[in-house]
């Protein structure tokens, strides 16, 4: 098992970044409040996806089809069915998580890039309803969404965005603590030896699928109640890509690593608004340059580098070189 | 030869890959506390039969009775929790996992296992492949004679009525192979019914009781190894073999 040494520096990091965020909006101005509330938007996003993938090994393209569905669902049982906003929200999430197991369902034999391109199609084929249903969804003109809060003031999104957020990742954490982490994690490895070590990967996977499907339509209730109108754009490839990015930036095998991520990336996007399109082309370096220097993304990496002020005993926690094999007496 | 084979009774097995017929009509019985091999040439279905005896394929036909009951349409991971534990050809570890996480995983799909007394049962089985001092290192960073032992270990870790082991003496140094012989016959002793496939036939002798031979799907001989290895129909299905190699 992980030595503790390592689980000590990551808290102490996490705790530092989660206090920074905590008093931001107290000395930031209201744009960048906005602007870190859909960082939170996306941050749940990137974090139930690395779950999804960095964790179980399912490659899903079809995340942000759970956020639009979670969005328009929402919206749609408010202004069509008269519900209340709770309940519309409670009965968004359940439809996601339903739609989220039958997806499972029917992709438990496909992997790697046969899932990726099955999700793909199911999003884009959600996306493309969404566009031609326009007499419901509104379609590109956009589905106008009553907000949570009354007032114009962004500091209470930004507060209940960092609060699903931590509530999210502790929650996702807590499921990774118990054995049911252990056996995501041996699907991922090798499905075949999971089920011949006597995992039920049927259930596990569709269990992920449901729990990731939740989180990406709670991300979609809180964005499309925050701005306040929904277009099909919500679905389209390149916010798939981005959040993609994001957890692969901040670290696909850690929940921090993922928010981290996607508020990295989402920051620098805004910084550099100016550049215009080159902006992207900044971020693509950012990727490429973490891929080649942190390949496990940017938290691990910051973790990394803590472990080495540290005395060696957390050392013992990073993957064993190849040269130890040679003798037979790894690590 | 055993009599009874009570506690495995496999009848008319059969398995096809479009027209190739991998496994055809095969029965044959084990007994408890047994040791059996399995061999043949290569392509003879020997693995497709482990496969199918492990849930890991469905048969086209036949049955696998385990205790009187048929298991042969039952997932991997029914045959898994009902103590049918396996080794595969090519050591498949969950590679960027610990040594002690990949015994934890088999050890904790049963869930009335808790992780306390898992994590004893995974040290014993650890110190009793030599591998304790590894526990904390990736499965990746691993020999590969060191990956097949931990690979019998996670299948121990189901504690196995019927251990079948494919090719555990495949490419492993001879230092290392001694250890895993050892092991087979130790575990035997312990009370465990083990099916080893191998081509390494002078190691097979040295371990099973009874040997079953199959050739292109179908067995061809059952019974004390001396006897079978002097069986005209073996020995032709062998040279007619290494002939064409």
């Amino acid at each position: 098992m992980r030595p503790m040494p390592r689980l000590s520096f990551s808290h102490a990091v996490q705790a530092l970044l989660l206090a920074v965020a905590v008093l931001l909006p107290l000395v930031v101005g209201a744009y960048w409040t906005h602007v870190g509330a859909i960082a939170w938007y996306y941050a749940l996003l990137a974090a139930s996806w690395a779950l999804l993938a960095g964790y179980a090994g399912q490659f899903s393209f079809a995340h942000m089809a759970f956020a639009a569905l979670g969005g328009y669902a929402s919206a749609l049982f408010v202004e069509k069915l008269g519900l209340p906003l709770p309940l519309a929200i409670i009965l968004a999430l359940f439809l996601a998580m339903v739609m989220g197991a039958l997806i499972a369902a029917l992709v438990l034999r496909l992997s790697g890039p046969y899932l990726a391109l099955f999700t793909l199609a199911i999003s884009e084929i959600f996306r493309l309803v969404l566009v031609a249903e326009d007499e419901i969804t509104r379609g590109m003109l956009g589905l106008e969404v009553p907000g949570f809060f009354p007032g114009s003031s962004d500091r209470p999104y930004y507060y209940l965005g960092l609060a699903l957020v931590v509530l999210c990742v502790l929650g996702m954490n807590m499921l990774l603590s118990t054995r049911v982490g252990l056996f995501l994690r041996a699907i991922r490895e090798d499905e075949g030896a999971a089920r011949t070590s006597g995992i039920d990967t049927t259930r596990y996977k569709i269990l992920v699928f449901v729990v990731t499907s939740g989180i990406a339509a709670l991300a979609g209730t809180y964005y499309g109640h925050f701005i306040g109108i929904l277009t099909p754009n919500i679905a389209i490839l390149p916010e798939m890509g981005l959040v993609i990015a994001m957890a692969v930036i901040g670290g696909i095998e850690s929940l921090p690593g993922a928010v981290i991520g996607a508020v990295v990336v989402y920051l620098l996007s805004e910084s550099l608004r100016s550049y215009g399109e080159w902006r992207f082309v900044l971020l693509g370096l950012v990727l490429i340059l973490v891929q080649r220097f942190a390949q496990n993304g940017l938290f691990p990496f910051i973790e990394r580098l803590g472990r080495k002020q540290r005395p060696a005993p957390a050392l013992k926690a990073a993957p064993v070189p190849a040269n130890s094999v040679e003798d037979g007496h790894a690590g | 030869m055993p009599a009874d084979h009570s506690f495995i009774s496999v009848g008319g097995l059969a398995k096809h890959f479009g027209g190739i017929h991998a496994v055809q009509d095969l029965s044959f019985g084990l007994d408890r506390r047994e040791i059996v091999g399995l061999i043949g040439p290569n392509g003879s279905g020997k693995t497709t039969t482990i496969n199918m005896l492990t849930g890991v394929l469905r048969p086209d036909d036949g049955t696998i009775a385990v205790d009187g009951v048929d298991m042969a349409r039952s997932p991997a991971h029914h045959f898994a929790r009902s103590g049918i534990a396996r080794t595969f050809q090519v050591p498949r570890l969950f590679r960027r996992m610990t040594v002690m996480e990949n015994l934890m995983v088999p050890a904790l799909s049963d869930p009335s296992e808790r992780r306390a007394s898992a994590t004893l049962r995974a040290r014993e089985i650890l110190a009793f492949l030599r591998l304790d001092h590894l526990a904390d290192d990736y499965a990746r960073a691993l020999s590969g004679g060191q990956q097949k032992l931990l690979e019998l270990g996670r299948a121990l870790m189901l504690k196995p009525r019927l251990l079948l082991l494919d090719e555990p003496f495949a490419g492993v140094h001879p230092r290392l192979l001694e250890q895993i012989i050892d092991h087979i016959r130790s575990l035997n002793r312990d009370g465990h019914t083990i099916v080893v496939v191998d081509h390494n036939l002078e190691a097979i002798q040295s371990v099973v009781s009874r040997t079953i031979v199959m050739t292109r799907g179908r067995k061809i001989a059952d019974g004390a190894v001396a006897e079978v290895l002097q069986d005209p129909e073996v020995v032709r299905a062998y040279t007619g073999a290494r002939a064409k190699q």
